[in-house]
């Protein structure tokens, strides 16, 4: 409700001729958002000559047989004992990194949420702590929370990885604590934000009361918010095996590790057993985590969602299903997490040994004061355009594309609104339809389930290596989960505008484009922006296999022992990620 | 299509969710022109009822003809041609919010346009002149290009009803469609509404209200809906305290059964 009351109020002021002074005018609202369409398409032309299209050859046709063997080997992966057996353990090792990290985001999540709530540094009034005369203490506690948090979100987790294994060595801790800290940091930042959109008025009450800020919190505003917390750590592990597979790919063991050993020797029927491996194992996490955030079918809860920075698809009431798979899963996750525990044999010990003091006082040594010169800001400039260029490649491609197959994987194409409901008030489930959801969601699982360093490896077989191969790598990644989550907001729209259209008689293909399309659209783009802040981290693994950009300076300068360098290229990455969020979130309010 | 018969006409109509009987043996005929109101307590089958007159419930008893064809036994393009001439307002909860008003309002013919025209008028909108006079017979002719999330409740109101008479409506049913509008606002639309309808106008309305002194005053005829069965159906001036008094307390204590449910 609160949400719709406010909407008109903040779109006036930005659309000239839009308002109630000027009838007939066109929105400005429209003319605004076709200028940042036109700003996307050339920022993506440009960004594809930048990686070399139109300059000479991009493509190299020799590869296709390669491409081709790769393919059909899909239906026939190695099935043999020893090598399933092989599978299951490497699928139980990225299990349990992504477990552990996983447990190590929340807590820091939580610790981290609560400090950079706002409410927990609010004067004992109301829910919006004072703009007017809040005290500088409490300002100042606030900021630091969340300028410590915004650091290490802005790092990907295979940079944490290779910086901690020059201090851990090669220690499954690297893995944990590569995927705990960044996921932990953005963990955090969603679990304030939880916390802060909860109601507030028992919160409120009790601190009035006299009743202390953690406690009060505890007592008041954390019930209302832990199913919702609770899901997101879900959607965390969801992305966490994720990134543990592609910590794999660099070394960190399990699925992603034997991947990148099968590919070396060119195993692709291997390969093709630990694709599915993946598939199986992101898709079971998928379906986990979506059922958890999955918001009830009461229209009531249908109103806007929010979009948080991430994307949390799911600040809903909630149904009774959920509420048992909730608890399910407060009660699974400790066993994981001992399971995890044994399986990596972590020795928390290895964190305070005197070797790894040592080495991180050497590295820190070695890195500091980090190279700055002329030469070296030119190469960062150089790298971070092209960085740039990838990223804008695989974010316009994989939203285009997430659009497109969105709408086929929903599970409302499977089931669509005639208009007419049976007797019984049942949709009938349409067999063609479903035939072609299910194909379209198992091509959008197997795109996600690639680690996108196999995945360039796989294009450099017909592309010209260079920064096309991972851009497009990351494309097919990203498509992935941006159709998964885009197929969400398709089904979350509110059904009513639809049923009203059929109601009066419109065709299903106009009902859709008049009633689907317009209220999707936005949502995508707010996705898409998003997606482009992750891709833009995310660039440095396929950099990391050669693709070029900040990435494979990194690689380069790791393999050099050159950490002067290294630190350079790292801030450098850190400013680049910087600016994209804001643009990214400037982009995403001149949407709304 | 001539008028001889009554233009809607229920028998034995029954509607069963699982168990439930939301409508239970339902005889009801409405002749053209007629203006009834729905009136009964929450649950008491009115939305339902109102979706079996506009076609988008199947009954699972009994029968549903609108101008003496049976909707069940249509085919699901000859049903659309029929809903094309039905014209439903909800809430305003109906209406796309990130379109313009001009196109909400084209929605209403989306039954006769061919893909080829919808998509086009979705770039430059069509029939712009059909469209300002419907604004303009429901008050907001200056809104036509406004994004119609934009507007505030009673606008967007307006708008349903502008789509409502794009469509040439033989009927016009509403569900609620004051329920969420303050009182003046609520109001203006239902005078609005009854304005639309009528003998002169030529067109039926069967609305579904809360507000008793609405329905007294702005239709002809008023239907009172207990527990899924007609309680009453008589003409305004005929409908007494009493009979709403009884209408609405015996459904309270059909809901007293279960007190914990309340909590």
């Amino acid at each position: 409700m609160a949400v719709e009351a406010v909407r008109p109020a903040v779109l006036r002021p930005g659309a000239p001729g839009g308002g109630s002074r000027l009838p007939a005018g066109r929105p400005g609202g429209a003319r605004r958002r076709r200028l940042w369409a036109l700003v996307v398409v050339v920022a993506f032309v440009a960004s594809l000559i930048r990686s070399g299209v139109g300059r000479g050859q991009v493509t190299n046709a020799a590869g296709w047989s390669q491409v081709r063997a790769f393919l059909a080997a899909a239906t026939d992966p190695v099935l043999d004992a020893e090598f399933l057996r092989l599978t299951a353990e490497a699928t139980l090792t990225t299990v349990a990194y992504a477990v552990l990290g996983t447990a190590l985001a929340t807590l820091i999540g939580v610790v981290g949420g609560v400090l950079a709530s706002e409410s927990f540094w609010s004067p004992t009034r109301s829910r919006r702590p004072g703009r007017p005369g809040r005290s500088v203490r409490a300002l100042g506690g606030w900021l630091g929370a969340r300028a410590v948090l915004g650091l290490p979100r802005g790092v990907h987790e295979a940079v944490w990885a290779l910086v901690l294994v020059s201090i851990l060595g090669l220690d499954p801790l690297v893995a944990v604590l590569g995927i705990g800290i960044p996921y932990g940091a953005v963990t955090a930042k969603v679990y304030s934000e939880l916390l802060d959109e909860a109601p507030h008025q028992s919160f409120a009450a009790l601190r009035s009361a006299g009743v202390g800020r953690l406690a009060a919190l505890a007592y008041s505003v954390v019930p209302l918010a832990f199913p919702d917390m609770l899901a997101y750590a879900f959607y965390r592990f969801e992305c966490a095996i994720r990134g543990a597979a592609i910590l794999g790919t660099i070394g960190a063991g399990g699925l992603g590790f034997q991947l990148a050993l099968s590919f070396q020797s060119l195993r692709y029927r291997e390969m093709w057993t630990l694709i599915y491996a993946l598939v199986v194992v992101c898709g079971l996490a998928d379906w986990w985590s979506t059922s958890l955030r999955r918001p009830s079918r009461l229209p009531a809860a249908r109103s806007e969602p929010a979009l948080v920075a991430e994307a949390t698809p799911g600040t809903h009431r909630l149904g009774l299903r959920r509420d048992r798979r909730l608890l399910l899963s407060a009660v699974a996750a400790p066993v994981l997490v001992g399971i995890s525990v044994v399986h990596l044999q972590v020795d928390l010990s290895t964190l305070w040994s005197p070797r790894a003091q040592g080495l991180a006082a050497d590295l820190a040594g070695s890195a500091l004061p980090p190279d700055l010169g002329a030469q070296t800001l030119a190469t960062l400039g150089r790298l971070s355009l092209e960085t740039l260029a990838m990223s804008v490649i695989a974010a316009v491609l994989a939203s285009v594309g997430g659009m497109a197959l969105a709408f086929l994987a929903a599970s409302t194409f499977i089931r669509p609104d005639r208009g007419v409901t049976a007797h019984d008030g049942r949709r009938p489930r349409h067999w063609g339809r479903a035939a072609a959801a299910l194909l379209t969601r198992a091509v959008l699982l197997v795109c996600r389930a690639i680690p996108p360093p196999v995945g360039a490896l796989i294009l450099v077989f017909v592309f010209i290596p260079g920064p096309l191969p991972g851009a497009l790598a990351l494309a097919v990644y990203n498509l992935g989960i941006l159709g998964r989550l885009m197929a969400e907001v398709v089904e979350n729209l509110d059904p009513r505008p639809v049923r009203g259209l059929r109601a009066q008689g419109a065709p299903g293909l106009q009902a859709f484009l008049y009633g689907t399309v317009p209220r999707a659209l936005p949502r995508f783009a707010a996705y898409g922006l998003y997606r482009w802040e992750v891709t833009i981290r995310e660039t440095v693994v396929v950099g990391l296999v050669g693709a070029g950009g900040l990435g494979t300076l990194l690689a380069l300068q790791l393999a050099a022992f050159d950490y002067q360098g290294v630190l350079a290229t790292l801030l450098a990455l850190v400013a680049l990620t910087l600016v994209v969020d804001l643009l990214g979130a400037g982009l995403r309010r001149a949407l709304r | 299509m001539s008028g001889a018969g009554p233009l809607f006409s229920l028998r034995g109509a029954g509607v069963r969710y699982g168990s439930i009987w939301a409508l239970a043996d339902v005889n009801l005929d409405v002749v053209a022109g007629e203006r009834v109101a729905l009136v009964g307590p929450s649950g008491a089958g009115k939305s339902t009822l109102l979706a079996l007159l506009n076609g988008s419930l199947c009954p699972s008893t009994g029968t549903v003809s609108v101008q003496g064809r049976d909707l069940t036994r249509m085919s699901p393009a000859e049903l659309r041609r029929v809903q094309g001439r039905i014209g439903t307002i909800h809430q305003q909860f109906d209406l796309v919010g990130p379109l313009r008003v001009v196109h909400n309002v084209n929605a209403g013919r989306l039954g006769s346009w061919s893909l080829a025209r919808a998509v086009a008028s979705l770039v430059r909108p069509r029939d712009v002149a059909a469209v300002s006079a419907a604004l303009a017979r429901v008050g907001i002719p200056e809104k036509i290009y406004e994004r119609t999330d934009a507007l505030s409740g009673g606008q967007q109101q307006r708008v349903a009803l502008a789509r409502v008479l794009v469509q040439e409506p033989v009927a016009i049913l509403g569900d609620e469609p004051i329920a969420s509008l303050d009182p003046a606002r609520a109001a203006e639309i239902m005078g609005l509404l009854a304005s639309l309808a009528g003998r002169e106008e030529g067109r039926t309305l069967v609305v579904s209200l809360h507000a008793v002194d609405h329905a007294v005053r702005h239709c002809d005829r008023l239907v009172g809906l207990r527990a899924g069965r007609v309680a009453f159906d008589a003409p305004s001036a005929e409908v007494s305290g009493a009979m709403v008094d009884d209408l609405y307390r015996i459904e309270q204590e059909c809901s007293g059964v279960g007190p914990r449910e309340a909590t």
